[in-house]
């Protein structure tokens, strides 16, 4: 019976003690107090039972259950002030974490925050244009390109889409009087040689540029401009190649304005690049 | 440098299967052989035209234009999405014949009982 009471006693002055701090200290403080307190519990219970295991066994039982119960309780109060505290920490972290991210009204950022938020599409390439020529990103600075990455032995979805483009680019001209160059980079350079480009877009507008390479120039330029493309139904030299259809729109200082994808006709296309236009102040 | 070598290596072979006179060629065969299928619904097909596209007999010469006129990919290519078009008209059709418009039990004033 003694020991019963001491047993009580050792549980609830830490528990007391803990409150005292919980306060000002972490919660692992309460973890060190209840790792003290489990193995001197076991060893008092163990010693208890084995001293007391030659005597009868009424009284071997009889301590042991009121210890059990004991347990989940003291257990059960160290948790609570635990938990409150971790809440009370994880809630100042992410006030802490609030107030330096803050920007303040009327100080954010200088893009607008409609231009290009993901990764930072477009990079250097150097390409052969339909005369043969070299051309690099150099020669797009201080101009509007609207980029389309496209092969010309696309079935129904390229041809559809250059069309639309030079139409675009007819009604920037003729409506809007915005001078936008387009270009036509071919995903499909073993076939798409400079002369097939030059025979294919002659036949759409006469403005449109159209580059081609050697296939690792063409797969730099693809990767820096995250477009997707693969040969589907491979039968020797017939193949079609499926890539996402998105047009981009590169500002003079080269960097991606804005991505339309097929659902644009040639009207929203003009209508949305002049709104670009008009936007940036450049 | 690699850009040269390229461009004098494949200097001229020009594809004029894929320039606009032959797409449009292409086009006409593809709406013929279609326009014979949609024609010619009610007899059973039995030649297999390719990803599992099948048409009766009586199209056969229209097919035979079709696969002449454009090339292989582009004729699987559009198989395959006249197959996609025709199973979405079906799913539309088949709602409609099958269920007519569902009729909600009329809204009835409870009567308590008393």
């Amino acid at each position: 019976m003694n020991d019963s009471f001491t047993t009580k006693h050792s549980k609830t002055m830490p528990v007391s003690r803990f409150i005292f701090f919980s306060s000002k200290r972490r919660s692992t403080d309460a973890f060190n107090l209840l790792k003290r307190c489990h193995p001197s519990r076991r060893v008092q219970t163990c010693n208890y039972s084995k001293s007391s295991g030659y005597s009868n066994g009424k009284t071997r039982i009889h301590p042991v259950i009121p210890v059990e119960t004991r347990a989940p309780r003291s257990w059960g109060a160290y948790v609570i002030p635990a938990a409150i505290l971790g809440f009370a920490g994880l809630a100042a972290f992410v006030h802490y974490n609030d107030e330096r991210r803050a920007i303040l009204k009327g100080q954010g950022s200088k893009s607008g925050g409609n231009t290009v938020r993901g990764p930072t599409i477009g990079g250097p390439f150097t390409l052969i244009d339909t005369k043969n020529q070299i051309v690099t990103e150099q020669d797009f600075h201080g101009k509007w390109v609207l980029l389309y990455f496209g092969y010309t032995s696309s079935p129904d979805v390229g041809p559809e889409q250059v069309r639309i483009i030079a139409k675009a680019v007819d009604i920037l001209e003729s409506k809007y009087h915005n001078e936008i160059l387009p270009v036509f980079v071919t995903i499909d350079p073993q076939r798409d040689t400079a002369a097939q480009l030059r025979a294919y877009l002659r036949e759409f507008d006469s403005r449109i540029l159209g580059l081609t390479g050697p296939v690792s120039a063409i797969r730099q330029m693809a990767q820096e401009y995250r477009i997707f493309f693969k040969k589907i139904e491979e039968e020797g030299d017939d193949y079609l190649v499926e890539s996402s259809h998105n047009m981009y729109l590169l500002n003079p200082k080269l960097e991606v304005a804005r991505c339309f994808g097929v659902e644009y006709n040639a009207e929203e296309l003009s209508e949305a690049i002049t709104k670009e236009l008009r936007s940036t102040p450049s | 440098m690699a850009l040269e070598a390229y461009a004098s290596r494949n200097a001229d072979t020009v594809h004029a299967d894929v320039l606009s006179e032959a797409r449009q060629a292409c086009y006409k065969a593809r709406d013929a052989f279609y326009a014979c299928l949609e024609k010619e619904s009610n007899k059973t097909p039995t030649e297999i035209a390719s990803v599992g596209l099948l048409y009766p007999s009586d199209c056969k010469g229209s097919r035979a234009d079709f696969v002449k006129h454009c090339r292989a990919s582009w004729v699987k290519h559009f198989d395959r999405q006249y197959c996609r078009n025709q199973r979405v008209q079906r799913l539309l059709d088949d709602k409609d014949s099958r269920r007519g418009p569902l009729t909600l039990p009329q809204p009835y004033t409870f009567k308590p009982p008393s």
